[in-house]
């Protein structure tokens, strides 16, 4: 199966997906990959990527580093394996704004692609991502352009995913897939 | 009245086009800045925009609004779920768009709630 997980900060997304890749581990023997998207910058960076590594020890993640070009996870896994990739959020970020300071206007489109040819070469695979969308706040209009594509990235997504689920304070709502979505939530 | 909602950049005005049956020429976009609302087109884009071009003016909405939107699709961002505004204007706004939609929900015959593109009809 493959997953589609957003909703808000805190809401329980990432331990939900861990729990869904696990389980599509289990049902079929097959390696368990972690994608970390986190690019580190800086020492506060770091403390979470350690936090991050210590709430997954145990699970049986073989955890693969790829914060750009998502789909060169390809060449370093098992196309059969079950894949955590979290997030969708920090991929953009990265690909989006470079070291110098520049702006990656191809930023959209490089991870499109990249998404697409992981999604369509993989069987089991949840995806997580960042619901930004529903604040009071005027943004910068590059902050506006981020959370653009970042929806347009999200909606591409859940549209060739199995399964698309909201995480809302630990709760799931089912919006696409609920025929197939129990074995997930079980 | 039919009310779609959803966050910013959810598909809402995509979704409304193809289920209707309509064009970009049914619709009124809204502005930030217009307060005044032209009457006559099928859909309403970015209620919100409108919203905060009357908070900006110290404005209200007219009190005919909603019997004169009983045949038009309303499409609104939901603003509701982010930290309270430090800016006066913002915080405002905010909560002018949460009374506005609950109002024309109640009245509404259908609210469709929009989340990556999908919908879910919640009224």
């Amino acid at each position: 199966m493959k997953v589609f997980i957003s909703g808000g900060v805190k809401n329980g997304k990432s331990f939900y997906a861990q729990r869904i890749a696990k389980r599509q581990q289990t049902d079929s023997n097959t390696p368990l990959y972690y994608i970390a998207t986190m690019d580190s910058t800086d020492r506060e960076d770091d403390e979470r990527i350690i936090r991050h590594r210590n709430e997954r020890e145990g699970w049986g993640f073989t955890t693969i580093e790829q914060p750009r070009n998502i789909e060169n996870i390809l060449e370093k896994c098992d196309y059969d394996g079950s894949f955590l990739l979290d997030s969708l959020t920090a991929l953009l970020a990265n690909e989006m704004f470079t070291p110098s300071g520049d702006v990656n206007p191809d930023a959209h489109k490089q991870i499109a692609e990249g998404l697409i040819e992981v999604i369509s070469k993989v069987n089991r695979i949840v995806i997580v991502s960042d619901y930004i969308y529903s604040d009071a706040i005027l943004y910068d209009p590059l902050t506006e352009q981020y959370r653009r594509i970042l929806a347009a990235l999200d909606s591409m997504v859940a549209q060739s995913c199995d399964i698309v689920l909201e995480a809302v304070y630990s709760q799931m709502i089912i919006h696409k897939g609920k025929d197939v979505a129990d074995f997930a939530l079980s | 009245m039919i009310i779609i909602i959803g966050g910013a950049y959810q598909g809402k005005l995509a979704y409304a086009l193809e289920r209707f049956n309509l064009t970009e020429e049914d619709v009124y976009a809204c502005n930030d800045e217009e307060t005044v609302m032209p009457q006559g087109k099928r859909i309403i884009n970015g209620l919100e925009k409108w919203l905060l071009a009357l908070v900006r003016n110290d404005v209200g909405i007219p009190d005919n609004f909603i019997n004169n939107c009983k045949d038009t699709i309303i499409i609104c961002n939901d603003i509701s779920c982010g930290v309270v505004p430090v800016d006066r204007v913002l915080r405002r706004w905010r909560e002018a768009v949460g009374r506005a939609l609950g109002a024309l929900a109640q009245q509404s015959d259908e609210v469709v709630r929009l989340f990556c593109g999908i919908p879910t009809r919640i009224k």
